[in-house]
Formats: C-alpha cells, structure tokens, sequence
C-alpha cells in the first residue's frame, strides 16, 4: 500500500549557508539571553509594568506553539479519525511540534523573572488550580515529554539502521516495545493541547478591562483552540511544500486539497464564532471606531476567510503554489489573532506604551533559528521526511522498523 | 508473557494519565462568587479630605525600606526630592491628582486588597495569597484578614498578575537579576499585638501619618458603615457612590469622591459586580464538567487508537501473506 512509505533521512552536508546562517542567529541571541541573567529583563527588553509580556509570551510562546500544533492537528485526523493516508505526515509535523515547544517552554525560563522557584511546579499540592497559566505550564510540560517519546521511533530507527551493532540492537528491540505503548502516548498528545491550547485564550479571560471588548469574550478558550488547529494544518503544508522545495519530499497534492479543506471548515467556524458572537454581545458598536482595532479585526477575517474560500476552489487545489499561499495565509491568521488578544489590542491603560527592543527581537528571531536549525540536524541524520522514490534520493537510514508513527 | 506487558503497559499509561487529570481537574466545578470576609481589615479614602501633601508616600516608603524613586531623581543636579508619578518597584503607595479645569481632585493609589483578587486567582503557586489561606502553612499569618500578601520564595516572576489586576497594581523589578513583585501589604509588619482589633492585624503607615484622616484604616465592614454615614450625611459634598462596595466583586480598599469627579476620573476602572477572578474561573473550569471531560476525552481517544492500530496490523499480516 502506498500509505506505508517509509521515512529517510536526508544525510547531505550539514554546515551548508543556512545552516551557519541560523546559527549565527541563535549565538546572537544566545548573547542576550546570557546578558539577562546577569542584569534583568529591563535592560534587555522594552517591556513594563503595563506591557509585562512583551513579545516573548505572546510569539515565542503563544504563537511557536501554534505553529507546533501541526502534531496535534495531523495527529487527530490520522489517528483518531484512522485516515492512514496521512501518515506521511506526522513525522515532520511531529518534529516541529517537539522543537516548537521546547522552545515555548525555553522561552517562559528566560522570561521569568525567578526562574529558580519553578522547581516548585514539581510539588502538585502547592498548584494553583485556577491559574490558567499554571494549567498551561504543566500541560505544555508533559506534552513535550510527550513530542519527544513520539519522536523516539523515529530516532530508534535511526538507530537500527545503524552501522553500530550496538546501537543496532538496541533500535531493534526498542523500536517495537516503543510502538505497543504508542496508543497510549498518542491519546495523551490528543487530551493534552487539547486542553492548554484553549487554556492559552482562557488565560486572557480575566483581563476583562484590558483586552479589547472586540477580543474579549468567553469564547477565547474555543477560538484559540479552533486557531491551533487551523495554523496545524496550514503549518503541515507549509512545511511539506518547502520541504519537497528542498530535499524533493514526497507531495500528495490529493492529500493536501483534502487537509486543506478541513482546514477551510475549521477557518469558516472561526469567523462565524466570532461574528456571532461579536453581535450576541451586543458588541458591533466596536467596529465604528475607526482605529487601529477596526483594522487589525478587518486584517484578521481578511487572513481567515482568504485561505478557507480558496482551499474550497479546485483552482488553488490543483495548484501546489497557489495552496502554499493560502496555508501560509492561515498560519498568518492564527498568529496575528494571538498577538493582537495578547498584545496589539490588549491595552494597559492610560501612559503605557510598548514596541519590542532589539533585544527582544534578537531573542524570538534566535528563537525560531534555532528550532530551523535542529530540525534540519534531525532530518538529515534521522528518517523523518518521506523523499520521493522516482527521484533516486539515497536510502540512507530508511527504516526497517515499523512503528505507530512511521505510517 | 506478551499480554502481561501490554496490561502492564496499559496500566500504568492509564494510572498516570487518570492521576495527572483528576489533579488538574480537581477544582474544575462551578465557581461561586467569593463574599467578603466578616473580619476583613482595608482602608477607607475620601478624595475630598485630601490635601495631597504626600505624607503618606514619603512614609510608605519608610515603612517598608524602600529606596527613594531612582527614575524621577536622575537626570539632573536639581532633581526634586522623591517623587514617583506612577506606582513602581520602589513605590507601594503614591498620590496622584485629576485635573479638569477649575475642577480638580487627589487620588491615592495602593493595592486595593480585593474580595475576590484576581492576582490570587492567577498566581501559580500561590505566592500571591489571601492571608492565611497561601499554598503553605504559614504559621505567621492570621486567618480571615483578607489581605493580600506576597510569598518571594513561590513566586517564579511570571508576572500575570500584572496582565490579570484591573487596577495596575503589582510592580516588577526590571533591572535587577533577582526581582521581586512589589506591591502593598497594608503594613502587616507594623501590627502592633499591644492594641486590640484591627492594629493587633495590620497598621498602615500612610493611614498613620495622614494629617487630614484621609485615609483610615479599619475593618472593612466599620469602614463601608462610615463611609455611608458620610455620603448620607454631606449628600452634597460628594458623588453619592463608595467605590469598592460591589466593584469587581468588591475591594477591601474603599473610595469616596467629590461631586462632580467620579471615580473614573480618578483613574479607577469601570467594572462589573462579578469579579474578573469568578467570570474567568467559571468560564475556564465549565467544559472540564469537574474533570471527566479529559479522563473521558483520554479514554475514548486511546480505545479507539489502539483498535484502529489492531486493524491496521491485521491488514498488513494479510496483505504480506502471513
């Protein structure tokens, strides 16, 4: 069946241009953390008492892990819906959801303030339970984990095929023990973003007189949590068109025009939420202001609505640019409604003001480099990416193990 | 052999997975609004009998040994003595003054010690606490006070208190690599044991030093009472209205203003009767229907994963003949 091709890894060269490129980047903004630690986030970032998150929470986290949500969103479809045919995708999907959110997670370390006392998150009976930010923390924790293990088979095949006997024999044996147990470490990669990627809009909820009334509804656990996915499906395609761009990976076309179209489902339930709502609440006054608001919200069901009528039009289907641009469309949606619920049309009151230092900026970019950077490292030494066999690609690696998540 | 590792397995994923939702989801029911305490201490300021002499700031700061403020003394030789125009890491209390034309009234701004505050709801561990009822047992604190203290040692400087507080008070200290939140503890460290009732509590020192009675301090069922009795006694004097009532699910600070200013004016927020921290935990906890929605959502999804996986086996044995 065709379903079941199997992951290579790339190999090639590793320190090419982009790869010096991206880490450059990350040393650069390796530089500014360090400097952090020594002097405080003041000197560092622009951020104040009325702009406490600055850039780091709403992109670094918020949106990284939105863009992480690929796992969850393709992991939903293929296992809990068992539509095989998209097993070629979770492994790259998967990869970036592990890399996203330990560079979610990495982020919150350097942005709080007392780092030190976050071991006590690991003693449960002190646990706020009605902090939906320490929901998110643990969530986030444990999903991680979870990416990672979910990474495993990938790297255990890797190890199976290797030329180390040693390592040879330890991927044979774990490989399969690691395959028994995936069910259960997949229904828990389903329950977990589940719950803190709508837990990250329920964390707005009690900056009532703060977030904007356009923004601030109680229907932000929903919205972030149908955004996750819609920027999780545009992501996977995003990724595969570069990826097939660059190391001729395997592209289903068939495949993606079906993707997409769920994606436009998820894109149309967003805005009908929204407007819905937005007249429910008696809320439509809101758009007669004629300021930065009205035109962030018009930018935000532009960005929604564009890529979901156009995943529905065969043209676009047809066409692996043209649906490149429409899922990439739909990730910008996602994105721009988290920074504006968290910062753009979230306001501190009267006298604050905010636009992120350079600091800060050197830090998200290094940020997302470096996760470039390690999943290009991981793809080239492990299978990861389904290359095209016409294509004569070398078979370096190719798995002979079968696991839950190579298919 | 085979099916004892696989029970075993499916055991322990099962074990684990239960025990991590049932912890999370242990307080997911329905959120009821937080009355105010019977015994709550607060203070009571009345903008009209304020003269705006700054005593109270200058004595603050005194109480709690904080520096004076850095940012608005540097910059010049002349630099004028201590004046904050905004709380901050090195101010707990500051007055600030609403002019409007002829029109014009003091405020003094402070941590407002929340009946319901949404800084306790938010703070992961509980650095942020209702006196008496933090994470720990902290045997130092009273019970019943309702004041809201803060714990350096849980806290991991997360700082959603300051995105979650209305009234913009908890601060940071950005420029040190070891910060603290800074904010109002209504001189708890200055209870005096010696005097009875609410000094034996808590004894602010603005309220203290406050030539003009201002501010007072007192429990806050006495000061709502006197507040009322003023309102009811100069109708004219004032806006006819006791900030902090019912506001946000009422505060333990609470506000009387001029006539003609209102509370708006002097920078308080306009807010609803039921508290930021209600509306967001009712809303947040009522999908979790008291935490069988992710043991149930867990349950179904690893029944029906692990099934189409059997399935998928079994058509891979039949199609490679064995």
């Amino acid at each position: 069946m065709s379903a079941h091709e199997h992951p290579q890894a790339i190999g090639g060269k590793m320190l090419d241009p982009l790869m010096k490129t991206l880490l450059s980047l990350f040393g650069l903004s390796a530089l500014v953390m360090v400097y952090r630690f020594f002097t405080g986030i003041g000197p560092v970032s622009n951020m104040t008492d009325g702009y406490a998150w600055g850039i780091w929470e709403p992109i670094n986290v918020v949106v990284f892990t939105g863009i992480g949500a690929g796992a969850y969103s393709v992991g939903l479809l293929c296992y809990l819906l068992n539509k095989g045919k998209y097993h070629g995708l979770v492994r790259p999907a998967v990869l970036v959801g592990a890399i996203a959110y330990s560079l979610g997670g990495s982020s919150i370390l350097i942005a709080l303030g007392r780092y030190w006392n976050a071991f006590w998150l690991a003693d449960v009976p002190i646990w706020n339970l009605s902090s939906a930010l320490l929901e998110v923390a643990v969530c986030v924790m444990a999903y991680v984990t979870v990416l990672w293990v979910e990474v495993l088979p990938a790297l255990l095949e890797g190890a199976a095929a290797s030329q180390s006997p040693y390592w040879s024999s330890f991927g044979k044996k774990w490989g399969p023990r690691l395959q028994k147990a995936m069910p259960f470490i997949i229904a828990l990669a389903i329950v977990l973003p589940t719950m803190h990627q709508s837990s990250l809009g329920g964390l707005m909820l009690i900056a009532g007189t703060k977030v904007d009334p356009l923004w601030h509804t109680w229907a932000l656990p929903l919205l972030f949590l149908l955004s996750c996915l819609s920027m999780g499906y545009g992501t996977v395609v995003v990724l595969t068109t570069i990826l097939k761009a660059a190391w001729k990976a395997k592209h289903d076309q068939v495949l993606f025009a079906q993707l997409s179209k769920v994606n436009a489902g998820l894109l149309f339930a967003y805005v009908a939420i929204r407007l819905v709502d937005i007249a429910a609440q008696g809320k439509l006054r809101y758009l007669a202001r004629l300021d930065h608001h009205l035109f962030f919200f018009l930018l935000e069901m532009a960005l929604f609505l564009a890529p979901a009528f156009m995943f529905l039009s065969a043209k676009v289907q047809r066409n692996p640019g043209r649906l490149f641009g429409a899922a990439l469309m739909a990730v910008a949606a996602g994105a721009l409604y988290r920074v504006d619920t968290y910062l753009t049309c979230y306001d501190a009151g009267a006298g604050w003001e905010y636009f992120p230092s350079i600091g800060e900026t050197v830090v998200t970019i290094g940020m997302a480099s470096i996760g470039m950077a390690v999943f290009i490292f991981i793809a080239r030494k492990f299978p990861v990416v389904v290359v095209d066999d016409a294509h004569g690609h070398s078979n370096v690696g190719a798995g002979q193990v079968r696991t839950a998540a190579s298919r | 052999m085979r099916i004892s590792r696989r029970s075993l397995l499916k055991g322990a994923a099962a074990a684990g997975a239960a025990g991590a939702v049932t912890a999370l989801a242990g307080k997911a029911e329905a959120r009821e609004p937080h009355p105010p305490l019977p015994d709550a201490v607060g203070m009571l300021y009345d903008s009209t009998r304020c003269v705006g002499c700054r005593a109270c700031v200058t004595k603050c700061k005194e109480a709690n040994k904080l520096p004076y403020d850095a940012q608005a003394a540097q910059g010049t030789e002349k630099a004028v003595y201590d004046v904050p125009t905004d709380l901050n890491g090195t101010t707990k209390n500051v007055i600030k003054v609403f002019k409007d034309g002829e029109k014009f009234a003091f405020m003094k701004q402070q941590c407002m010690h929340c009946v319901d505050p949404s800084c306790v709801s938010v703070c992961m561990m509980g650095a942020l606490h209702k006196e008496g009822k933090g994470k720990f047992n902290y045997s130092n604190e009273n019970q019943g006070t309702g004041i809201v203290l803060y714990d350096k040692d849980t806290c991991v400087g997360c700082r959603y208190c300051q995105i979650a507080c209305a009234f913009n008070v908890p601060k940071f200290e950005w420029f040190t690599p070891v910060p603290q939140i800074v904010k109002c503890e209504l001189c708890k460290h200055r209870a005096d044991k010696n005097k009875g009732g609410a000094y034996a509590l808590a004894n602010p020192a603005c309220c203290e030093v406050c030539p003009r009675e201002a501010v007072v301090y007192g429990k806050r069922e006495e000061l709502l009472k006197e507040a009322k009795r003023r309102l009811a006694a100069e109708p004219k004097k004032y806006n006819g209205k006791v900030f902090g009532e019912t506001e946000g699910g009422g505060t333990q600070v609470l506000y009387l203003a001029g006539a003609g200013v209102t509370f708006k004016d002097l920078g308080l927020p306009e807010l609803p009767e039921e508290s930021g921290a209600a509306f967001s935990e009712h809303v947040s906890h009522a999908p979790y229907l008291a935490g069988l929605t992710p043991i149930a959502l867990y349950a179904v999804s690893a029944f029906v994963i692990s099934r189409n996986q059997k399935k998928e086996e079994a058509a891979e044995h039949h199609e490679e003949g064995k």
